[in-house]
This record gives structure tokens, sequence and C-alpha cells, in this order.
């Protein structure tokens, strides 16, 4: 049996990539959005963001809004397609029970 | 359970029913407001269409002052363009890219599409149309607009619930002009209001449904 991508398979990352993965391939979500979404604490997110960042499945963009600077946040082509190969893997290794969620 | 950062991983069976809770939370957020956007509606039409007719003899059980009628249905019809213009914007705050564009355009399409509807029935009125053709010309230009905009937006969404109920909404509006004044406004009330409740009722238990399964 393959190993679930170690980058992925960990419970706040998983949540981060399948909130990301929620909207459309060519848009992104704000840093502080993402964050109500997730109700996690900033610099957990950050700590987890820099994670994802890092294997590129996130891409980061710093912009300003005014004068106020704004982090958005999007996945990556690769990170979409890390996230629906983990998802499949995680199925298959349950039997390919169960076929909702990510849909 | 202790209290964790999030780096540590679960057993599969576990790990799914997070992701399958994360990703019902964030299809919540995005349609808790539509469905409510939907209630209100259904409600605005329900109450203020049945105020209108209520203003004539026609209702058997009791009859409301024409003067209260009109302002609780204006009143009611500016609630409803308020209250689901705030919450239609907040939904994709926060959002950049093709997503949040599509979601704006079609928002500014319902502004242009009311605001039309207003003119061309002031440019009646200055035409010498009488307050008993206003009062079938009125909802059933706007039922055409808001059966059209439900249209559109299953079009782009391809979402064939709301393309359906595009096309009751134009049914009902041009079916109701038949029955003459006030009886037009007994349509909208039920058929169109109740329509939107009976809609959002379902959009709610479907949610509902899908929130349950990946609770459990």
């Amino acid at each position: 049996m393959e190993e679930l991508d170690p980058l992925i398979h960990a419970q706040a990352r998983l949540r981060i990539m399948s909130t990301l993965a929620a909207i459309d391939a060519d848009s992104s979500m704000s840093f502080p959005r993402l964050q109500e979404m997730l109700d996690m604490t900033a610099g957990n997110l950050s700590t987890h963001l820099r994670k994802l960042e890092d294997g590129a499945y996130v891409l980061v963009t710093k912009t300003h809004r005014g004068r106020t600077p704004v982090t958005y946040l999007e996945l990556t082509t690769l990170g979409r397609r890390a996230f629906e190969d983990y998802m499949t893997g995680l199925r298959a290794m349950l039997g390919g029970a169960s076929g909702t969620g990510t849909s | 359970m202790e209290p964790t950062d999030g780096s540590d991983a679960l057993d599969p069976a576990a790990m799914l029913a997070l992701q399958e809770r994360q990703a019902s939370r964030v299809d919540d957020i995005f349609t808790r407001p539509t469905i409510a956007i939907v209630y209100i509606w259904g409600v605005a039409w329900t109450v203020g269409f049945l105020a209108l007719w209520s203003a004539s003899d026609e209702n058997p059980w009791f009859t409301t002052p024409p003067a209260v009628a009109g302002w609780l249905f204006g009143i009611l019809m500016v609630g409803g363009i308020v209250s689901s213009s705030i919450i239609g914007s907040r939904v994709s705050r926060g959002i950049q890219g093709a997503q949040q564009v599509q979601g704006t355009m079609y928002g500014i399409a319902w502004a242009i599409g009311c605001t039309a509807a207003a003119v061309f029935g002031g440019a009646l009125f200055a035409a010498g149309m009488a307050p008993a053709l206003a009062a079938i010309f009125y909802p059933a230009i706007y039922s055409l607009v808001v059966g059209l905009l439900y249209l559109a937006g299953g079009a782009v969404w391809r979402d064939r619930l709301m393309y359906g109920m595009g096309i009751w909404i134009i049914v009902v509006g041009m079916a109701a002009p038949f029955f003459g004044s006030p009886g037009n406004a007994l349509i909208m009330a039920i058929a169109g209001g109740g329509g939107f409740l009976v809609y959002a009722t379902f959009l709610e238990a479907t949610r509902r449904r899908r929130a349950h399964r990946s609770a459990a």
C-alpha cells in the first residue's frame, strides 16, 4: 500500500488543503477569511502554510489593499493534484467505501 | 483529546471524517447566506402580496387599509433588496479571482435588472398607465427580471434546481396578470412567495442532510 503524502497527512494541513480546494482553481483566499473558515490561530495557520508553501502546494501572494497588507493563498496546480491524490489514496485505504466530501 | 497544533495525523478513517467535516463546514459558509436570501424573499413576497391583495374586498377574512398595504409592500421590497445585497456581497469576501468577479457581475446584474424594471414602469406611467394597470404590470415585470436572473444563475453555476426555480417564477409571473387585479397579487403571494419558501426549505433540508452525513 502506498504511503499517504506526509505534507498533507496532518490534521491542520489536510483541513487547509480541503478549504483551499473548495474555491475555483483560478481564485485565491485572503489569510483572515481562511483563518475564519478553519478556526485556527494565526500563528498556527502561518506555520502550516509555510510548510505547504515550501512544498509548492500553496502559492502565497502578498499585496496591499489601500495601506493594509493582505496575504492571499491559493493551491498551485501541483497542490490541487496532490490533494486529489491524497483523497483517492485515503479512500482506497478504507476499501474505496464512501465517495463524498470533496465534490 | 489533547489540544494540538494539528501537526499530527489520525488513522485514515478519522482523517477522512475530518476532511468531510471541514468540506461541509466550508460548504455551509457558502450556501447558508444564499438560503437566507431565498427565505427573505419568500417572506417578503408572501406577506407583501397578501397585504396588497387584502387591500381590496377580495379577502373574506380581513382588509388592509390600502395605504398600509402599499407602505408595507414597499418596505418589504426595499428591505429585501438591502438585506440580500449585504448578505450576498459578504459571501465572497476575502476571495479574489474569477469566482469573485463572477459573483460581483451577477450581483450587479440584479441591480441593473431591477432598476431597468422601475425605469420602464416610470416611462409607462408618464405615457398614461393607469394605477389599475400598474398593479398588473409591476409584479409581472419583476417576476420576469427575477426569473431570468435565476435562469442566468442556474446556467452559470450549472444549478438545475435554480434554473427550474427561474422557470417557475416566470410561469407564475406571466400567469398572474390573467387573473386581473387584485387576483394577481394572491397568485404572486401563494405561488411566487410560497415557491421561494418551498425552494429555501428544500435547500436547507439538503444542506442539513449533507452536514449530518459528514458529522456522522
